[in-house]
């Protein structure tokens, strides 16, 4: 086999996968209709790693493999590049998948349809990171759109069917602007793929240049709708909080942050690609420090961690577009986009770890309000834990999101200030590092013991989605737990071979093979520091939002009015803005 | 505070429609000729390459499946999802009783026949005329799937009549004579048999060295075999799903 047809093995595995666990619906309930679900699961999951390690050397080396779909005239068939990006991001989208994928078996929601609309969405992934044809972006973002409308209200939690509505409905309106910002550029130049539409845009006149800024700016701005930055994050708290646990690590772990990535394709090559990366940047630190100060004011465990996402999705926003605006085959370009990868694969471990453990801590407490939640690790001894490797694992991944050292987040966001030291991004990312240290103490208060003994009750210890057969129950907790130390010991991992990963990431983002990216000085006197001193104000930051007038100021933060319209206006205020924006920096 | 909010939507919506407006306006004012390099080559090769007189179909099945592949995916979680939407709203109507009016008209569509209040409308004479029509009909969207090369039609279109068919099978079914076509296994059964063989015949293309989604039978003397093939799978996925969900809607899914 070529190497064209072995990349595509990434899309159509978790296809076939998928297109069994279909087919053990149709089986009668028992032991071969699960036989051939986790046959579907294995191929879908466990497969394309393997197909990654086969590829490593070829990327690792500064090739890609790219082509036309079926082997047709490039200018009428769809193009495609598996190059050093969509190996990255492939890697994150099934260690991620896999660790969900198996807590799903404890906590649910199960079955053969979950399991393959799963790997559906698994599969949408790798396609998107890999196309480069506007069209097929379209309709992978499509599909990636649809799995997750129909993943979310699995949970069968009040809400998340309108939460998962309004999602629908606001990306699927931005999708309607995404097909006629590819039509304007269909006009100009005739071509769908990036390259063929980058080499047209040469050679309009000045009088098309209007549209061909216009026609990007509604990409960009659909797209932005998937990554959640600023202006454009209404649809996701509600969303990534009401969704099943699994889900919600998948949701703000992989999904979004595969759009980003498959954005920076474009913008590579097409003109203005450039501005649109500073006016994100600026945009992302935004993000961070905003994300962070609602993140603070939540009351609810997994709303609080989903604006978290946000934040730290400004933080790789900001590095990316950094990236792009200096240009990514500069060393300073390439040593952003590398901790901006970085940031992405680390949030998606650490977030996924916090998301599964406090989702095993309020399912157990059967509980989800910070301020009433009290002695979790108690609650979830009476459930069966007799170690606590749930409490553990959220200390693990709360220090790791407030950057202790050695965890991983202490790497990735130390390589992302190291990157920008001196810009208006550093101090924005800077604020927002002290907002996370204060929001994960409180969140942290939910495992403080109460004081009084002989409250627990004993109907507690029964963990909701798992029957009273009390093997089902052990064996429910046991896929919980080892996906949540799997996802645990690669945090810890992380932070430890941060060298060794990081000049691996250089290389393959350095795309000539050698790595040009400049290594972070990770434990300099300065960082660990500046660690301190965000870890001390993070505390202060805490006691002042707990005193009265703080907590005055959380409550309007928390109840402060959000509409369904709003999310309207602000994509179409956004789009505009952006719009404004490129033009006047072109004329 | 109460005149604030009466107008806030209106002034929202404004905002919304005339920034999107003003943002439009190039992409609808352009006076850009029409780029022509798509159109030529397949005026030239296109009937050559693929086989299918049919040019419409020569796209979507040949120079850009994969997209189609994926529209296909998209239909079929949509399915899943409305389903998995019906038989919450159903459990919610077994939860609530049959006092709860509001629960109860909303959710009507989703009844067994018998507590359906629409029951009255079937009368003896739709049964008859869908009955006879059924099966008619059914021909009819195989016609258009299978002739999707030649004519106008396909895959897509021909399952819609399938599946409009299998909804006049469903709704003529007398006391005793079920058809097994309108029974939701049955549906399930093929949608999911036709994925599954979409995949493989997608893959098939590897191993005559035409690569993912090549057409295997580009050297044969019948390259539109392959259209024909995926035709038939799209249309057969296609009827089986919105038959599926047609009569799920109706009532008739347990």
């Amino acid at each position: 086999m070529r190497p064209e047809d072995i990349v595509f093995a990434t899309v159509m595995l978790p296809l076939l996968g998928a297109a069994l666990a279909f087919c053990a619906k149709l089986l009668p309930k028992g032991r071969v209709a699960s036989v051939v679900e986790y046959t579907g699961a294995l191929v879908g999951l466990g497969l394309p790693p393997l197909v990654l390690i086969l590829l490593f050397p070829v990327v690792f080396s500064g090739q890609s493999v790219s082509g036309v779909v079926g082997q047709w005239f490039v200018g009428i068939g769809i193009t495609f590049r598996f190059d050093a990006l969509a190996w990255l991001v492939n890697i994150l989208g099934f260690t991620i998948g896999t660790a969900a994928w198996v807590y799903s078996l404890g906590a649910g929601p199960k079955g053969p349809a979950f399991t393959g609309v799963f790997l559906i969405q698994t599969a949408a992934l790798c396609a998107t990171i890999m196309t480069t044809d506007l069209f097929n972006l379209f309709v992978c973002l499509e599909i990636m759109g649809i799995t997750s409308y129909v993943l979310i209200p699995t949970s069968r939690k009040a809400g998340a069917t309108l939460a998962s509505f309004s999602y629908l409905m606001v990306s699927a309106s931005a999708m309607v602007f995404f097909l006629l910002g590819t039509y304007g550029f269909y006009r100009l130049t005739g071509a769908l793929s990036y390259e063929g539409i980058s080499n047209g845009l040469q050679a309009i006149s000045s009088s098309d240049t209007v549209l061909s800024i216009v026609s990007l700016a509604l990409l960009v701005s659909a797209i932005a709708i998937r990554v959640a930055v600023m202006p454009l994050y209404g649809w996701l708290p509600d969303a990534h909080a009401l969704a099943p646990h699994a889900v919600s690590a998948v949701l703000s772990g992989v999904l979004i942050k595969t759009p980003l990535f498959a954005l920076s394709r474009i913008l590579f090559l097409f003109p203005a690609g450039m501005q649109v990366g500073e006016l994100m940047g600026i945009a992302g630190g935004v993000t961070a420090v905003l994300g962070v100060v609602i993140a603070l004011s939540q009351e609810d465990a997994k709303r609080l961690l989903a604006y978290h996402s946000i934040s730290q999705i400004g933080y790789v926003v900001a590095a990316w577009g950094m990236a792009i605006s200096i240009g990514v085959d500069s060393p300073a370009g390439t040593s952003l986009m590398v901790a901006a990868f970085l940031h992405a694969f680390y949030h998606a471990l650490f977030k996924g770890l916090l998301f599964l453990s406090i989702g095993t801590t309020v399912d157990v407490a059967k509980e989800r309000n910070v301020y009433i939640l009290r002695d979790s690790i108690g609650k979830l001894r009476a459930a069966g834990e007799r170690i606590p490797v749930t409490f553990m694992c959220f200390v693990i991944g709360a220090l790791a999101i407030s950057a202790t050292p050695p965890l991983n987040g202490f790497v990735s966001k130390t390589a992302i200030t190291y990157a920008m030291k001196g810009s208006l991004h550093y101090y924005l990312l800077s604020a927002a590092a002290v907002g996370t240290v204060a929001s994960f103490i409180k969140l942290s208060r939910i495992y403080w013991p109460t004081g009084k003994r002989g409250r627990l009750h004993p109907e507690l210890g029964v963990l909701p989605g798992s029957s009273a057969n009390p093997q089902t129950k052990a064996y429910g907790l046991v896929a919980r737990l080892t996906a949540q130390s799997v996802l645990a010991v690669l945090c810890i991992a992380g932070g430890l071979a941060a060298p060794h990963i990081l000049t691996i990431i250089g290389t393959l983002m350095s795309r000539g093979g050698t790595n040009i990216a400049v290594p972070p000085i990770l434990y300099s006197t300065d960082n660990l520091l500046k660690t301190g001193v965000t870890t001390l104000g993070g505390i202060l930051l805490f006691f002042v939002a707990t005193s009265k007038i703080g907590s005055r100021v959380l409550h309007t933060i928390r109840t402060r009015p959000r509409s369904f319209q709003g999310l309207f206006v602000s994509f179409s205020l956004g789009t505009a803005v952006l719009a404004a924006f490129l033009v006047v920096g072109k004329i | 505070m109460g005149k604030r909010k009466a107008w806030s939507p209106t002034l929202q919506a404004c905002l919304a429609i005339g920034a999107m407006g003003v943002v439009l306006l190039p992409v609808f004012l352009s006076q850009t000729p029409w780029p022509t390099v798509a159109r030529d080559y397949l005026m030239q090769y296109g009937q050559d390459e693929s086989g299918a007189r049919n040019l419409v179909s020569a796209i979507y099945l040949g120079y850009r499946a994969f997209d189609t592949l994926g529209e296909t995916i998209v239909l079929l979680v949509a399915v899943i999802g409305t389903m998995g939407l019906l038989s919450r709203v159903e459990s919610l109507v077994n939860t609530v009783g049959d006092d709860d009016n509001t629960i109860q008209t909303v959710s009507a569509f989703s009844l067994r026949g018998d507590k359906r209040s629409s029951h009255v409308l079937r009368t003896h004479l739709l049964e008859v005329v869908t009955g006879k029509i059924g099966p008619i009909v059914l021909l009819f969207g195989f016609y258009v799937m299978l002739y999707g090369h030649l004519s106008p039609g396909g895959g897509f279109q021909g399952g819609v009549i399938i599946a409009s068919g299998i909804v006049f099978l469903a709704l003529g079914n007398q006391q005793d004579n079920t058809s097994a076509l309108s029974k939701s296994s049955i549906l399930g059964g093929i949608e999911s048999v036709s994925f599954l063989l979409f995949i493989i015949v997608a893959m098939s293309g590897i191993f005559f060295g035409k690569g993912f989604f090549g057409n295997p039978l580009a050297d044969s003397a019948y390259p539109v075999g392959f259209i024909v093939l995926l035709n038939s799978i799209i249309g057969l996925k296609v009827g089986a799903s919105i038959g599926f969900m047609c009569i799920a809607m109706m009532g008739g899914h347990d």
